[in-house]
């Protein structure tokens, strides 16, 4: 189910009566509730893959018990690889079949050699990269002594499966979500209003913002050899657009309907296209799976620490890694390693945290120093964008070759409406420029706005997607 | 609790009244509108169709057969149903709209050619479907498998206008200027008065070896629509109008499809007129691309059309004396 469909409209304000008016006075049923209608939610797409869930939490689970009963250091480690394996298995089937043997055979026959193989149609399941990555760190902290393992299957499951972040995200930790669903919640209604607001402004960046971007991007990355340097770049600008609104936009409504159930779930991002370093831009963007990789694959092997060359390859692997978690090809692996290009020399010159706080600070603009950071970033996530929308690699060279020719100076070839989505993108950036101090673009109209103004800037919002909505797109990290 | 949906009802309320008031006066104005495929949709829904020639097809048909040419030579009312970019199903579905609500027609003339039986799966200018769309069984039916709307947009008012900026822009523009557009079509014909450009050299470059695949579906659609419209006493005429002579060779099959609507004409007895080697196909002055004519080209195909159609006609009156 589609967070921007009919279907979703109608499901989600079922569950919300059930959960607050039938199931309020027990919390074991709402619970209940939760898992039932996550697996709704997302049986809707595919039922058969109901059972990767299930199978993902049972797994998770029983190993969470064992390993609170086991004192045996190997015996613990032996669980610990069951969990592992038992998720990466899913992932590496479902998602790297086809990649590792088709790199395989391409290996082979370089050397000369031709093998015989046969590639599976495999289907990818919605959303198996988050949820996997939700359940192991349950299984890891256990075994860290970090959580008390659980020994309540269905909050355990509500963990894993609850909706608002099943299939996108934020992949949540099960220290900060987890306790949540043991815990009799109460309803708040400011808290249920700041939900229902972030809510609106995810929808506007998803409908409005993204898919319009969408149809730009997909249509100059589609047929990239017949346009001009100029418009390429515009596409790669559409591009960065889409996926951040697309994503973040997501995270926004995940976070506000979570909110309408009591929960709070995690940041996901801090308004990334503001930032002054590419150290910056990784600690505002999906930050989530950022924290994930720091905290359970960074620090485990070394992080920052020790000497130049550990440094060197912690950050590499670190960065390729999370390219390869978002997608079987060679563009994303590039992409990572972009990125670890960029922040290798703010790590080795220690200045990797240099912007902790927020740009611009009390400013209304940021003075031209700031402004050239911000651009110079922005610049450099552009360019390691084409790797990640291109299909191939041929593809990316081929169109940073034309970006980087004369046909860069050429005039746009695009229908003049194009200049709609583009006045539609500066107006956003210039709201979410106004509230980069806040968890959300449009947060503080809520505390700091009189009704008739908040509700004149609702309406707007709803008048803004019912005019402007673009063809519904797919949200991009479902493919992920 | 109680506060929340006390808010959220009294939110609501506006937006529901926008929806209804949106909803009426949006399709009311599409109702009304002379622009393009709106205006023959109003005209079938509004029975001023009420033609005693109906000629069907595609693009080929709405630009290829002036209506006042038949009707005037003729003597008789002709309405152009031509569906612009859609191949026999959506043509099926103006067809039945047309019988529900206009007079039934003594002669169709339909208009066919290589893309007839296919099916595209995006439903191309899904905006003329809008005003009428709204717990419409038969659009519904006949739309749905597109790739275009959704269940709700048949049956929930205004979902189907959401994102539709383009077309909401022109029905303020209508409103403000009551000139009417320049897209205007008269008696469904759409004159075109451009000349020869280069779509069928690109087309040959991008498919070299272009194939065409024949939509079972369709096919077996087009044979009820034949025997429905002998049952209802409808005489059918089969058109292959004018196609210049170096895009006849852009289509591999070509050939093979031309012989399926021969052997439909041979199967019910039906006229087949077929202009592929007329001396029109043979003049790029007539036409715009390798497939439409140009306004000069199609008046003058109408003609002839007209003269064999009579020609035919009086054959056939003498067949039966």
């Amino acid at each position: 189910m589609l967070f921007n469909s009919i279907d979703f409209a109608i499901f989600l304000p079922i569950v919300f009566i059930l959960y607050w008016f039938v199931t309020n006075k027990n919390l074991k049923l709402q619970n209940v509730l939760i898992v039932v209608s996550s697996y709704i939610f997302y049986g809707w797409w595919d039922w058969r893959f109901l059972s990767l869930v299930l199978y993902s939490s049972v797994v998770d689970f029983l190993v969470g018990i064992w390993l609170g009963k086991q004192n045996n250091p190997v015996k613990r480690k032996l669980l610990l690889s069951i969990s592992i394996a038992g998720n990466l298995g899913l992932l590496v089937f479902f998602k790297y079949y086809n990649f590792f043997l088709d790199s395989f055979v391409d290996a082979f026959s370089f050397f000369g050699y031709e093998l015989s193989t046969r590639s599976l149609n495999v289907i990818l399941p919605v959303g198996i990269s988050f949820y996997t990555f939700q359940t192991l760190s349950y299984g890891v902290d256990v075994y860290r002594k970090q959580l008390e393992p659980t020994r309540d299957f269905i909050a355990f499951s509500a963990f894993v499966t609850f909706f608002p972040q099943l299939v996108a995200g934020p992949i949540e930790r099960a220290t900060n979500l987890l306790p949540q669903f043991y815990s009799h919640r109460n309803f708040n209604y400011a808290r249920a209003v700041d939900g229902l607001r972030q809510v609106l402004w995810g929808l506007f960046k998803k409908v409005v913002i993204a898919d319009n971007a969408a149809e730009y991007a997909n249509l100059i990355f589609n047929n990239s050899g017949e346009f001009s340097g100029s418009t390429l770049a515009l596409g790669v600008f559409f591009f960065s657009i889409q996926i951040y609104c697309d994503f973040s936009g997501y995270s926004d409504i995940a976070i506000g309907i979570a909110r309408l159930f009591g929960f709070n779930l995690m940041r996901n991002f801090n308004f990334p296209y503001f930032s002054r370093d590419i150290a910056e831009f990784w600690r505002r963007w999906h930050i989530s799976l950022s924290t994930w990789f720091r905290d359970y694959l960074y620090y485990p092997l070394g992080g920052s620490k020790g000497n130049t060359l550990s440094k060197v390859r912690n950050t590499f692997i670190i960065f390729l890694v999370s390219g390869f978690w978002h997608g079987a090809n060679w563009t994303f692996i590039v992409w990572g390693a972009l990125n670890a290009l960029y922040f290798l020399p703010l790590l080795l010159l220690n200045k990797n945290r240099k912007y902790l706080g927020n740009v611009a600070d009390g400013k209304i603009l940021p003075d031209l120093r700031e402004f050239g950071s911000i651009l110079l970033t922005f610049l450099m996530t552009l360019f390691a964008w084409i790797f990640f929308r291109a299909s191939s690699l041929e593809h990316a060279f081929s169109i940073i070759a034309k970006i980087f020719s004369p046909s860069f100076f050429h005039s746009i070839e695009l229908p003049l409406k194009y200049l709609i989505v583009v006045f539609l993108i500066v107006l956003f950036l210039i709201i979410e420029w106004q509230g980069r101090m806040n968890q959300y673009a449009i947060a503080k109209i809520g505390t700091a706005w009189p009704r008739f103004f908040r509700w004149t800037v609702y309406y707007s919002i709803v008048l803004a997607i019912f005019f402007f909505a673009g063809n519904s797109q797919d949200f991009i990290y479902f493919q992920f | 609790m109680k506060k929340l949906l006390t808010t959220a009802f009294y939110f609501l309320i506006p937006v529901f009244i926008f929806i209804f008031l949106a909803e009426w006066f949006l399709t009311g104005q599409l109702k009304q509108s002379r622009e393009g495929e709106y205006a023959v949709w109003n005209d079938i829904f509004n029975s001023e169709v009420n033609s005693e020639i109906i000629v069907h097809g595609s693009s080929r048909a709405m630009v290829h057969m002036d209506s006042q040419i038949i009707s005037d030579s003729l003597q008789v009312s002709c309405y152009n149903l031509g569906i612009n970019g859609h191949n026999f199903w959506l043509q099926y579905l103006r067809h039945k709209e047309l019988l529900k609500y206009n007079i039934k027609p003594k002669l169709i003339i339909h208009s066919v050619d290589v893309f007839t039986l296919t099916k595209r799966p995006d439903l191309f200018n899904a905006e003329q479907f809008l005003p009428y769309m709204l717990n419409n069984e038969e659009i519904e039916y006949f739309t749905n498998s597109y790739k275009g709307f959704k269940y709700y947009d048949y049956h929930i008012p205004l979902i189907r206008y959401t994102g539709k900026y383009k077309t909401i822009g022109k029905v303020f523009n209508e409103l403000i200027n009551s000139e009417p557009p320049d897209s205007c079509r008269q008696r469904g014909y759409a004159p075109q008065d451009h000349t020869w450009n280069d779509d069928l050299e690109k087309a040959k470059l991008k498919f070299p070896d272009f194939k065409v695949q024949i939509d079972t579906a369709s096919y077996k659609l087009f044979d009820e629509y034949i025997r429905e419209c002998l049952a209802k006493d409808i005489e059918v005429v089969i058109v292959y109008t004018p196609e210049f002579i170096e895009g006849q060779d852009f289509v591999k099959n070509r050939s093979e499809i031309l012989g399926i609507f021969r052997n439909f004409a041979e199967q019910y007895h039906l006229k087949f007129l077929d202009y592929s080697s007329d001396a029109i196909s043979y003049n790029k002055d007539y036409f715009y691309n390798a497939s439409h004519l140009n306004r000069k080209g199609s008046e003058l195909f109408t003609k002839k059309l007209v003269y064999d159609l009579k020609k035919y006609k009086s054959n056939k009156s003498k067949v039966l004396n």
